[in-house]
């Protein structure tokens, strides 16, 4: 169905959709698949950039309900720089996220942006620092951190590397995280076949009970939802269990 | 917008209002679209989703037995919500 200018329907302030984003980056933020795979991705990137003498720290934040949140680190140090950088709300990390490019600071002491930020992370031994966003196609906003002790720690060759890395983590990742919506949608409607299955007994045996029509009848038992605070399809199990001692009712259908 | 409104004018405004009210609490809550209309479906609801979108972007009215299964789905969703 559309509007009368052809698109789909959408509340003016596209809030709907924000909210199905929003969704989507609480998986990215709670899922042990999707968090073990940014560890790895951090710890991959830490790895493959540290040289002698050039211990690269690595850690990834994800941007949600428009606040930043660090969830992945290659050890405990960049996952504090990460945390101090998203405890202040603003840094290049944040700045790279929200423009969603790649911004390099090679040197700490001659950089005048987000000072409370850079001042503190150079009192913790930090020099240069680079920040490659995650391209997700809009499902979620995440960016690659990257910490070294050194003043220009990153060549331009390791900034390439540090973004064929993100750009292909990042496609992986939109694909975990289609699965993880899909695989979600399919529990609900599940739980949904069940849940459907037990109310509309209920519905019936109402009906039979009161000789009352199906809308009636439905109204008998939200009555009993709300004024009890229990859910519908808990008062429905009860309805059924009071009229025929069965306690467990399942709906039966091919996955 | 309310050619699918057979019933009373006085009734269409009061609808109209409950409409808007129902719309505001799906803006205000963080529940995606389908993820509420698979619970409503759960609860009972007969409306596809196609109607279920359009009621909650106020541009469809639906009978008002399927308006309670909405607010109930609501309300469940959202006390199931650690947000």
């Amino acid at each position: 169905m559309t509007g009368s200018d052809g698109q789909p329907f959408r509340d003016p302030d596209g809030l709907p959709l924000e909210a199905a984003e929003l969704s989507l980056q609480q998986l990215v933020l709670e899922s042990p698949d999707i968090k073990a795979f940014l560890t790895e991705l951090a710890i991959l990137a830490s790895t493959r950039l540290s040289g002698p003498g050039n211990t690269i720290h690595s850690g990834v934040t994800v941007l949600r309900h428009k606040r930043p949140q660090a969830v992945a680190a290659s050890d405990a140090a960049a996952r504090a720089l990460d945390e101090l950088q998203n405890g202040f709300g603003q840094g290049p990390c944040l700045t790279a996220l929200r423009q969603g490019t790649t911004l390099l600071v090679p040197d700490l002491s001659a950089e005048d942006r987000w000072r409370p930020y850079i001042r503190t992370a150079a009192a913790n031994g930090v020099s240069s620092i680079l920040a490659v966003p995650l391209d997700l196609a809009g499902e979620a906003e995440a960016v690659l951190n990257l910490y070294s002790g050194r003043s220009n720690g990153f060549s331009g060759e390791d900034v390439a590397t540090v973004e064929s890395f993100a750009a292909q983590a990042a496609s992986s990742l939109r694909l975990i995280l289609r699965i993880s919506q899909l695989r979600e949608a399919r529990n609900d409607l599940t739980a949904a076949m069940q849940s459907r299955t037990v109310i509309d007994m209920a519905v019936g045996a109402i009906m039979a009970q009161n000789r009352c029509d199906r809308d009636t009848a439905f109204s008998i038992l939200t009555r009993a939802s709300s004024t009890r605070n229990i859910k519908l399809r808990d008062v429905a199990a009860t309805v059924i269990t009071s009229i025929s001692g069965e306690e467990r009712i399942t709906a039966y259908f091919d996955e | 917008m309310n050619a699918d409104w057979t019933g009373d004018p006085d009734q269409l405004l009061e609808a109209d209002e409950q409409r808007r009210e129902v719309a505001r609490r799906f803006r205000d809550t963080q529940v995606p679209m389908m993820k509420l209309w698979t619970y409503y479906y759960g609860l009972g609801g007969d409306a596809d989703e196609m109607s279920f979108d359009a009621y909650l972007n106020e541009a469809l009215h639906l009978p008002a037995s399927q308006v309670g299964l909405i607010a109930t789905a609501m309300r469940e969703l959202s006390a199931g919500e650690d947000l």
